[in-house]
């Protein structure tokens, strides 16, 4: 069965249209960035499939079914949508044990996924007093509550700190690693590219591109800086693959590979390599360069 | 639906609001029949109808619970919180029906809690001064459930019109500004029609006999159909609309 499917998703807000005809399948097992810039339709799409927001037109299935017709869909699919959606005056194991009541979940519930997101010490405080970095990790537990197969998360790493991103890079791997589903929306590519394996971008409500992060990296042209001390035979092992380099003595920036391939390439032509590093900032040039064209 | 109920009145308890409503109606319910009770003429504690008015719960307890029947939907938009709830339970109509019967409950405490405390308090100023009781057991069975009742509806109310205007400030203002203006207006200026307004219903059920004022049972009826009415269009709106 697939985790999720849209079909032609479609809201309209008067007279904008926020999300224009959206199709996307998303596979089990499968971490997915759903990227864009703010205000490209992506939180919209998410409440869609949750069932928050009714679609102009279209469909969209979750586990099968749509959302607001599973049997209580926090056993199977865990969401968080805003990160400040809290009673301030409420303790945190009161916010998780009032969600478990909803689906007949033991208290204990509560302070086992407490422990997972590391905010047991806070529990029985007011949430007015959270960071909000303890807030996101709060409402990630309240996804995990019911030990989803499936997580969608609206930007969960919006007002982290860099060991907050850290910290939710991890876990997602670590939950991804059993198999598990994770759809993770993001207006900043940099921000998950360490943790997806396949990327929906879109913007004005419309898919730029539906790709695998690799397949998105070489089709667009990522660049790889690899220093040798044989450049020029490098080079012609390259150019004999239909790739372009420009040299900077024992430096060539090779544009629309990736590390393995050149790592390859430079293997079989028996040249030694001292430095090989995927640019960083290629994947947020190729983003924004991808997010930009198509609203000029 | 028990579950959900369940985790509606765990909402209520697990903050300030509630108990701060609680406090207050408490406070203000003392304060009312000790100075009804200590400074009204003895001469006018007498009658029936005077002594219903000081045991009756009347204005307080009923503002308190449908103030907290609004507060027990609306904060659920404020903070945000909604959006879990109905992640958790995407059938809207589950979660509207818990918490009308969560106000329902919130209200029965608030009613019992007032009526105690003025019956309890205004007896012992009666006896005190001297002054018989004048009201059969059947009065007081009408005031009592009367009263009850009473609240309970209004809690009930309260949550109807919540999820109408779903905006806190404007809610609680909406439920004041009716409470005491509209009512006291066109009750005032015709009582003919402003007795089927839901606050001198109210007042008509606990066995209240001010002039103009229906029977008990006509006054329950027409409460049972404001709450019915506010409940039916905030739910065909909860339904309807969009959670942004």
């Amino acid at each position: 069965m697939t985790a999720v499917v849209a079909e032609s998703l479609t809201k309209r807000f008067g007279d904008v249209l926020a999300v224009d005809d959206l199709s996307f399948t998303l596979q089990p097992g499968t971490v997915t960035g759903f990227l864009g810039p703010n205000g490209a339709g992506k939180t919209t799409t998410l409440r869609m499939l949750l069932g928050l927001t009714a679609p102009t037109s279209g469909r969209s299935l979750v586990l099968g079914k749509p959302y607001t017709t599973l049997d209580r869909p926090a056993l199977s699919v865990g969401a968080v949508l805003e990160a400040t959606d809290f009673h301030p005056g409420r303790s945190g194991r009161d916010h998780l044990r009032i969600l478990c009541r909803t689906v007949d979940l033991p208290d204990s519930r509560a302070d086992e996924v407490l422990k997972i997101v590391e905010l047991q010490t806070a529990a029985a405080r007011r949430v007015k007093g959270y960071s909000l970095g303890m807030r996101q990790r709060l409402g990630l537990a309240g996804a995990l509550l019911g030990d989803p197969e499936l997580l969608i998360l609206d930007e969960p790493a919006n007002g982290l700190d860099p060991e907050g991103v850290r910290w939710l890079r991890d876990f997602l791997r670590a939950f991804a690693s059993t198999g598990r589903t994770v759809l993770i929306s993001s207006h900043a590519l940099a921000e998950v590219a360490q943790t997806v394996d396949q990327v929906l971008i879109i913007t004005h409500g419309r898919f730029v591109v539906e790709s695998s992060l690799h397949e998105l990296t070489s089709r667009v042209g990522g660049s790889v800086r690899v220093r040798t001390s044989k450049p020029e035979e490098l080079k012609e092992a390259l150019h004999r693959e239909q790739l372009e380099a420009s040299s900077d003595q024992q430096t060539l920036v090779v544009r629309g590979a990736n590390t393995d391939r050149v790592g390859e390439i430079a293997f079989n032509a028996g040249v030694p390599i001292l430095e090989l590093v995927a640019e960083g900032s290629s994947l947020e040039e190729i983003f924004l360069d991808l997010t930009s064209e198509l609203s000029s | 639906m028990i579950a959900q109920l369940k985790s509606e009145l765990l909402k209520v308890r697990s903050t300030r609001t509630t108990v701060g409503l609680f406090a207050g109606m408490v406070g203000l319910t003392v304060l009312i029949v000790l100075l009804t009770g200590l400074l009204t003429h003895p001469d006018d504690l007498v009658s029936k109808h005077d002594q219903r008015g000081l045991f009756a719960p009347s204005a307080v307890a009923l503002i308190f619970s449908g103030l907290a029947g609004v507060l027990l939907i609306t904060s659920e938009y404020r903070y945000g919180t909604i959006r879990p709830t109905f992640l958790f339970t995407p059938r809207r109509g589950n979660v509207l029906s818990a918490k009308l019967i969560a106000g329902l409950l919130t209200g029965l405490v608030f009613g019992a809690v007032s009526l105690s405390l003025a019956i309890g308090i205004g007896s012992l100023i009666l006896s005190a001064r001297g002054i018989p009781s004048t009201l059969s057991g059947s009065d007081f069975a009408v005031l009592i459930f009367g009263g009850l009742a009473g609240t309970a509806l209004r809690g009930a109310f309260g949550v109807g019109l919540g999820a109408i205007l779903r905006n806190q400030v404007a809610a609680v203002i909406a439920l004041l500004a009716w409470d005491f203006v509209v009512n006291t207006l066109v009750f005032g200026l015709a009582p003919s029609v402003g007795r089927y307004m839901p606050t001198p219903a109210a007042d008509a059920l606990m066995g209240l006999k001010t002039p103009h004022l229906l029977s008990p049972g006509a006054g329950g009826v027409v409460l049972l159909a404001w709450t019915a009415a506010l409940a039916l269009i905030g739910l065909a709106l909860t339904l309807r609309r969009d959670v942004t």
